[in-house]
């Protein structure tokens, strides 16, 4: 079939040359055909090329290798599509900047808001009635919401060269009122600056070093500060509250680490030495000191200088020393008064292993309080977990992988954990032991759902152990 | 007669496949195969481009080798390059993977345990990049200035050699850790003073100018590995041979000069931007870039590579590379796609050899 060029050709030689001489009717009659012909071969190349423009076939799977091998040349952009373009990226900025002003939430500084919350539901088979109203009878079950929590943090001051930035976070707490009514309390529970004299951008192989003042979690043992990662169990091991150091104090704490063994071929940091001290109030949140004396505190951990890759990845020795001092009271006639100060001084030691998919933490913590009449009470508490997690859950470049999508790595985490408190060491048969077991399903990334089952003994000959089982969805945000 | 030949065929048929080892029978098939790619696109998309195990994954070159047989091809991207890649491969969730130099080699000095099977996304220039106003006229100018580039990746052994080119050392710099979309914002916003990048989108947008600019120095690149986990290795040699065969397909498409736009459109759904992959290509063919052959350049670029981690003291230990390289497969899909004579060798140097057999 001949192209449209050499019909277009054929027709304008036909044109010409009858511009030489008169042309006969039957000689005219041939231009008109050819001039037809190379109309329709013209009108014929349009319609394929329309056709090339508006058909896109998408690619399947391997099929690329061979259907898509000739590509078409590049187009040109015209001034319709600049001004089109430039028509819509007016139109975003516009959008944009009414979105900002009318539609979100400003701050003064860099802001980052989070928190979390626990629903939970227990059954016991032994009754109770704590954590209800005044008025109450005996329950074996229960859905409660044991935390809510919501928190701000962000850059007072930023150094984008360095990262030797000032922060802050502000944290409230949900509690219920005692006895519970319908009402709540929204405590403060961190509210603190903190100081990075050191830079944190410059990479791994840096020490760290921050100052933090305010009130906050003091650096005593493993349980109160890891991460979920370390702490499977629904319930914290008892000697925290036992001995106080779960609890939040207010004061100036210094942490920092020292000759970081780093990988950097498998983005790993490892801290020879970590340490923490500080100086605090020591009479809990939320209050000022009730005393002169001052708290001090003292941690140091060594982690095992190996490789990611090593089985004693993750292997950390920790020891915690708390100096406090509380007031000694004594109540006559009604009215109670501060005598003097004694000491009330803890120790902790702890060590943990973490080598995904196993691992496990044990902790020890002795209490050494002075009395007014009597000898100190020394009290101990212990736990060990042990863990094993089947899932990607704590591989931290695999659940960072590039998706679209919400994914997560759905994982799977068993647990079991044996917890013991001797409040008085010098008190027989006065030790509780919790054994725990449980499992932790991870679904999604803030989110995961817990089942814990306890046993709890109690030596008191005139207390009955009891077994527990509580089930929790705890989500952040 | 013919009954009796028949029985006679038959029984040797039969013979012989008792005679058969246990893996030319029927392997043992995966349920899937896990391959990763050390890297993302812009703004962490699970696409990449630059090389032909990228057109590997936006083809779907494996699923099509493997549809028939219900094995899942599992592809995970990693923003956080080749040691995000390690790190996972030690918790055991990859059984192949692309690889750059200092990572694999990392990996090899810490105890992964992994064969190489093919080579790919060689040579290229490098830019040394600035913020546009930088008053540097050379790279001594930036003594004691910050310097980008993702620790731990490849880019962290170039950017030593570079350094040791013009008798620098890290320690002469602020070398700090980024990623390339943080560099890129970084050289806009001026918090970094020079980084190896490629640099076309930034001049256009007037953010960054090139400092300097190597052309074709094969001693300042390294080639690029894809291995295979020993275990899978040695559980599924089939399934590992036609992995490599699939994967020789996509790099003789790769290397096809006709493909070359339709082979940067592709990959341009990274984020990188077309015009990028035809600058930063434009002086090499792209057989050159896309060879996956294990030849001299390979070897002795990876034990230079060995060398040099050793001398920056980016790795703790020596690394030997005894049995580390398996051709086996690749040489098998040579032969098999006719494709012996195909890619160019290149000597220790990095200098092409005249064609020959191939001789693995």
């Amino acid at each position: 079939m001949p192209s449209s060029k050499q019909w277009l050709g054929a027709g304008l030689v036909a044109l010409a040359s009858s511009a030489q001489a008169a042309p006969s009717t039957e000689e005219l009659q041939k231009q008109i055909d050819a001039l037809q012909r190379s109309v329709e071969a013209l009108q014929q190349q349009l319609q394929e090329t329309r056709r090339a423009e508006t058909t896109v076939t998408p690619p399947k799977g391997g099929d690329i290798l061979a259907s898509q091998t000739s590509s078409q040349p590049a187009s040109i952009a015209t001034k319709e599509d600049v001004d089109g373009l430039r028509s819509d990226l007016e139109n975003y900025k516009y959008e944009q900047q009414r979105n900002r002003e009318t539609k979100t939430a400003l701050s003064s500084r860099a802001l980052t808001i989070g928190g979390s919350v626990q629903a939970r539901a227990t059954y016991q088979d032994v009754p109770t009635r704590a954590g209800s109203t005044a008025v109450a009878d005996d329950r074996y079950s229960s859905f409660d919401v044991p935390q809510a929590t919501l928190n701000f943090s962000g850059s007072l001051y930023r150094d984008y060269a360095e990262g030797r930035n000032l922060d802050y976070r502000l944290a409230f707490a949900y509690a219920k009122n005692t006895p519970a009514n319908n009402n709540s309390q929204f405590n403060v529970t961190d509210a603190y600056l903190r100081y990075s004299p050191f830079p944190t951008v410059t990479g791994l192989e840096e020490p760290k070093l921050t100052l933090t003042l305010g009130q906050q979690q003091i650096p005593f043992g493993l349980e109160a500060q890891v991460g979920e990662e370390l702490r499977p169990v629904i319930n914290s091991a008892q000697f925290l509250n036992g001995l106080g150091v779960g609890t939040r104090q207010i004061g100036l704490i210094v942490r920092g680490d020292y000759d970081p063994y780093v990988d950097y071929g498998f983005n790993y940091r490892a801290p020879l030495l970590e340490y923490a001290v500080g100086v605090v109030n020591g009479n809990g949140p939320n209050k000022s000191d009730d005393n002169s004396d001052k708290d001090w505190i003292a941690r140091a951990a060594l982690t095992l200088p190996v490789d990611y890759n090593s089985l004693f990845r993750e292997l950390k020795l920790g020891a915690s020393y708390y100096k406090g001092s509380k007031n000694l009271t004594r109540t006559a006639g009604g009215v109670t008064s501060v005598v003097d100060q004694g000491k009330s001084d803890r120790f902790g030691f702890d060590i943990y292993y973490n080598h995904d998919p196993f691992g496990f933490t044990y902790e020890l913590a002795q209490g050494s309080d002075e009395t007014l009449n009597g000898p100190d009470v020394k009290s101990r508490g212990q736990y060990l977990t042990l863990f094993y997690t089947f899932g990607e859950q704590w591989v931290k470049s695999f659940r960072g992988q590039a998706k679209y999508d919400d994914w997560w790595p759905k994982s799977y985490q068993l647990f079991t954990r044996w917890d013991q408190w001797d409040p008085n060491r010098d008190v027989a048969k006065d030790k509780t032991t919790i054994s725990t077991g449980g499992l932790n399903v991870f679904f999604a990334e803030t989110t995961k759902f817990q089942l814990n089952v306890s046993h709890t003994d109690y030596e008191e000959d005139n207390r009955e152990s009891e077994n527990q089982y509580l089930a929790q969805f705890q989500f952040g945000f | 007669m013919l009954r009796i030949k028949l029985f006679a065929a038959l029984l040797g048929v039969t013979a012989s496949l008792f005679t058969l080892p246990g893996s030319a029978l029927a392997e043992e098939k995966p349920a899937v195969i896990r391959f990763a790619i050390p890297g993302a696109g812009t703004g962490g998309r699970p696409i990449t481009g630059g090389s032909y195990l990228s057109t590997a994954h936006l083809t779907g070159a494996l699923e099509q080798e493997f549809k028939h047989d219900a094995i899942k091809v599992q592809w995970t991207l990693y923003p956080g390059a080749g040691p995000a890649v390690n790190e996972s491969f030690a918790s055991g969730l990859v059984d192949f993977s692309g690889h750059g130099d200092l990572p694999i080699i990392v990996g090899r000095s810490t105890g992964l345990k992994h064969k190489v099977i093919l080579s790919y996304s060689r040579f290229g220039n490098l830019y040394f990049v600035v913020p546009v106003d930088s008053p540097a006229k050379t790279l001594a100018d930036l003594k004691g200035k910050r310097i980008s580039v993702f620790k731990g990746t490849a880019g962290q052994l170039q950017l030593n050699r570079l350094f040791e080119k013009f008798g620098f050392t890290e320690k002469d710099f602020k070398v700090v850790s980024m990623n390339t979309d943080t560099t890129k914002s970084a050289l806009a916003t001026k918090d970094i003073d020079g980084a190896i990048i490629t640099p076309f989108d930034l001049q256009a947008r007037g953010v960054a100018r090139v400092l300097l600019e190597i052309k074709d120095d094969p001693k300042l690149t390294a080639p690029a590995s894809i291995w295979v986990s020993e275990e899978f290795e040695k559980k599924y040699p089939q399934i590992t041979q036609r992995v490599v065969t699939a994967l020789l397909k996509v790099a003789h498409w790769n290397s096809d000069e006709k493909n070359r736009k339709e082979a940067f459109k592709l990959w341009s759904q990274s984020g990188t931007a077309y015009d990028d992959y035809l600058k930063s290509w434009e002086s090499y063919t792209l057989k050159e870039r896309s060879t996956p052959l294990l030849d001299d350049y390979y070897v002795a670029s990876i034990q230079k590579s060995i060398e040099e981690a050793r001398r920056y003291k980016l790795i703790r230990r020596d690394v030997s590379t005894d049995g580390w390289f398996e051709p086996k497969y690749l040489n098998q899909a040579l032969k098999d796609l006719k494709l012996e004579n195909y890619w160019d060798r290149y000597d220790v140097a990095g200098n092409k050899l005249p064609n020959k057999l191939a001789q693995q």
